[in-house]
């Protein structure tokens, strides 16, 4: 493509639409592979998604994408066309998902600003070999052969041009040679588009080659010998020679009058030419019936895409517009004005409309699951496969919709748990044949909404977790300091969840080198989830991650430490209280804690941990605000309790920086700015020290 | 300034073509995602040109044309092809298309056609 075109929005346009393609591809295939039969429509959608994705990356110059694109165009085209009855359906599956694998690869690349530089003609190689052998199969019968000559639904009909009298005195008989412009391409098809448009213009048409259409060799002759064509008109030389050079793609024309005698001779050895002239292959009928169909059903697009980068904005301004708002309304120079009526009446309407348009905005963040779900489709198919296991996926609520910064962070955490069902979980057919369970082992994969929350839920029937193993392995790593007596089984289960921890004793392709559950639960608390593990012995396992619906805005206290406010996450917060003197434990090191209702917490001094002077010398001065989350709780210590309110998460900007416990931060209503405490990194830090 | 109707499933190739087609003078007033659309949009813009893929959804190129041609007998429209089309490109010009690229063209051979026709 030419350079001097912009080349980002169509490479982020080519990007964006062939992996889309790609997944609807990949879906139609699972969906179809288990009926052992590619339909009609099927077969058309694949042909034309390859045909769609070789015309854009041969556009764009990646060369591997378009010939491999283009092989398993043919492949289709071929079954489409004559459909072949020895078609191993698993292996033509397989063939076009290793296909779709590739392509998605290379255009991983081009997303990472990397060169497309795969090698696709192995698969090319395989393809072309495996047509061949279909071919072969079905050469065998002679009258699939019959219809590859001719195929079906063409009707032909000959036109004979009519021989005319001799010339009068203005016919004359014309020779034109003509060359095309090198690397036009189809150049028997241009020069068929010529004697086509002289038909209008003049008769007695004859050319060489003389098999243009049904000979696409034709090609090499016409460019190396060029296009010669004689016909008889009344229009004079000049006439001829614009209508020609007003063609596209001539790159020189030798136009002549023949002489009578020539003309004669010719016409003696000159049988009548025959033109083949086929009936369209849609049907006047069928046309009219579409063309009546135009009107009654309008099919308008209704979807348009848009930039992520500027929705995050949109976002971001719509959460100033609520702060800036509230400047509006309750500001300071409004304390003197002494009629207000209409003022507060106005800014009632106004507030009424921006929080709509909050609501809005936040729903246009909102993203169904069933992409990510739709994908784990492959994942059990190649891995049931694999590993011979008979697995069948159930997909409850896909509809169910998250914010589109979080689904970024559940797709990994989601396979790796199905993974981890198919691989651990789920046993070997035999021995689910001994224990009476169902040969085809079920994986559910659900979610669903409940309060601020979503629960997706990865549930397998399978041999479900090993208690003892589990513990011991745990003791024996340092995981566990709690007697057992005082585990419950929720907890001996969630230890699976921590750094290091891995049962399967051998290392499997697929899952399993004891780096996959905590990453899960990092990536889940990462977005301020949560990670929970059930099962029953021999029934299953069941794995539960809590999701918040969005990042955006969170529910916060805001708290005062020193003359600084800080926002405390309302869903950390267990409970908050004055400390009773009497409860403050110091031990030897100088750590202070606290004990409450017989548990003893560490107590952190929010002041001392971000350095603010503060007014506060005793712990029973201040508030004790109890957090907790998955991996313990602690009293932070602050000044006092402000209220509670809902605020715009904004990231930090990068010149700050990542610090330790803090999260993010939001602009108050009185427009100043004010970081929010990370609550989980706190924690960490407090049990380390 | 002529006006195009750009008829093709491929967002890349609609977006791609109307970058080319505006910076070289062209006006492209519609773009449609499949055939039965195309012809649709004819109707409503009747515009000078149309671009006209071949392999798409709902009605294929070759049908476009025909419905096309049915509208205004003297419609303009240029099939963009790919290597292996020649049986649909013969047909889409007894239908009645005026000329034909083949994937992939440069923007000079696409405006070079659009200017014969």
């Amino acid at each position: 493509m030419d350079k001097s075109l912009s080349k980002e929005p169509m490479l982020e346009m080519f990007i964006f639409e062939n992996l889309q393609l790609l997944e609807q591809l990949e879906q139609t295939i699972l969906a179809h592979e288990k009926e052992r039969c590619l339909e009609n429509a099927v077969i058309n959608e694949i042909f034309r998604i390859m045909h769609t994705i070789k015309g854009s990356a041969a556009m764009m110059m990646y060369d591997s994408i378009s010939s491999l694109a283009h092989a398993i165009e043919d492949l289709f085209f071929y079954i489409r066309e004559f459909h072949p009855d020895e078609m191993d359906y698993s292996k033509i599956c397989d063939i076009v998902l290793d296909g779709i694998d590739f392509i998605k690869n290379e255009i991983g690349k081009l997303e990472e600003d990397q060169e497309a530089d795969g090698d696709s003609s192995p698969f090319v190689e395989n393809i072309e070999q495996y047509l061949l052998l279909i071919k072969e199969a079905s050469a065998n019968s002679n009258l699939i052969n019959e219809a590859a000559a001719r195929p079906a639904g063409l009707q032909k009909k000959f036109y004979i041009s009519t021989s005319k009298s001799p010339p009068t005195e203005n016919i004359k008989r014309y020779h034109a040679l003509i060359y095309f412009t090198p690397g036009c391409e189809m150049e028997n098809i241009r020069a068929f588009n010529l004697v086509h448009k002289l038909k209008d213009q003049a008769d007695q048409i004859d050319y060489l080659p003389a098999d243009i259409i049904e000979n696409n060799d034709s090609v090499e002759f016409i460019r190396e010998n060029g296009f010669a064509v004689i016909f008889t008109t009344h229009l004079q030389q000049e006439a001829i020679n614009e209508l020609f050079m007003k063609e596209a793609f001539i790159d020189s024309l030798d136009l002549r009058v023949m002489e009578d005698e020539e003309w004669e001779i010719e016409q003696l050895r000159a049988r009548n030419q025959i033109i083949l002239e086929e009936e369209p292959s849609v049907s006047n009928n069928e046309v009219r019936e579409i063309g009546a169909n135009l009107h009654s059903g309008s099919t308008r697009q209704s979807l348009i895409s848009v930039n992520v980068d500027k929705l995050d904005r949109l976002m971001d301004m719509v959460g100033e517009l609520v702060i800036s708002e509230t400047m509006v309304a309750f500001n300071p120079d409004l304390m003197t004005a002494t009629k207000l009526e209409n003022f507060h009446k106005a800014t009632r309407q106004h507030r009424k409309i921006i929080n709509e348009m909050q609501d809005l905005v936040m729903s246009i963040r909102m993203v169904p699951l069933s992409m990510t779900f739709r994908k784990m489709n492959r994942v059990v198919r190649d891995m049931s496969k694999k590993l011979k296991k008979n697995v069948e996926m159930v997909i409850i609520g896909e509809e169910t919709e998250v914010d589109k910064n979080i689904i970024e962070h559940l797709s990994d955490p989601i396979m790796h748990l199905i993974r981890n069902a198919i691989d651990h979980g789920i046993e070997s057919p035999e021995k689910r044949a001994s224990l009476g369970k169902s040969p085809a082992a079920r994986v559910y994969l659900e979610a669903k909404n409940e309060g601020g929350d979503v629960y997706i839920i990865i549930r397998d029937d399978g041999a479900g977790l090993n208690k003892d193993k589990i513990l011991e392995r745990a003791r024996a790593r340092g995981l566990m300091q709690k007697p057992d007596s005082n585990l419950s089984d929720g907890e001996i289960y969630s230890t699976i969840l921590l750094p290091g921890f891995s049962t399967c004793e051998e290392i499997s392709e697929f899952s399993g080198r004891g780096v996959g559950m905590d990453v899960v639960h990092k990536n889940i608390e990462e977005v301020g989830g949560a990670v929970l593990v059930d099962s029953t012995p021999g029934q299953g396992t069941t794995i539960t991650m809590k999701i918040p619906l969005t990042l955006a805005i969170i529910n916060g206290m805001r708290v005062k430490v020193g003359n600084s406010i800080y926002i405390l996450p309302i869903t950390s917060i267990k409970e908050s209280f004055k400390a009773k003197p009497d409860n403050i434990i110091v031990d030897p090191d100088g750590n202070e804690m606290l004990m409450v209702r017989g548990e003893c917490y560490p107590v952190l001094r929010l002041h001392q941990k971000f350095r603010i002077e503060s007014a506060l010398k005793e712990i029973a001065e201040g508030i004790i605000v109890i957090v907790q989350n998955d991996s313990g709780s602690i009293c932070l210590l602050v000044d006092a309790l402000l209220g509670e309110q809902q605020v715009v998460v904004k990231a930090l900007p990068k010149f700050i920086g990542k610090i330790a416990g803090i999260s993010a931060c939001t602009l108050l209503a009185d427009g100043r700015a004010c970081l929010i405490i990370d609550v989980a990194n706190l924690i960490i830090l407090a049990k380390v020290k | 300034m002529k006006s195009v109707l750009i008829v093709d499933d491929a967002m890349f190739m609609r977006y791609t073509l109307r970058k080319i087609l505006e910076k070289n003078g062209f006006m492209v007033v519609g773009e449609a995602e499949n055939g039965l659309l195309g012809v649709q949009k004819y109707g409503e813009l009747l515009p000078d040109i149309v671009t006209m893929d071949i392999t798409m959804p709902e009605l294929n190129g070759i049908g476009a044309v025909q419905l096309i041609k049915q509208i205004n007998p003297r419609a303009k429209i240029v099939m963009i092809s790919a290597m292996g089309q020649e049986q649909l490109v013969r047909e889409a010009i007894l239908a009645g298309a005026s000329n034909f690229l083949v994937k992939p063209f440069s923007e000079e051979r696409f405006i070079e056609v659009l200017n014969s026709i």
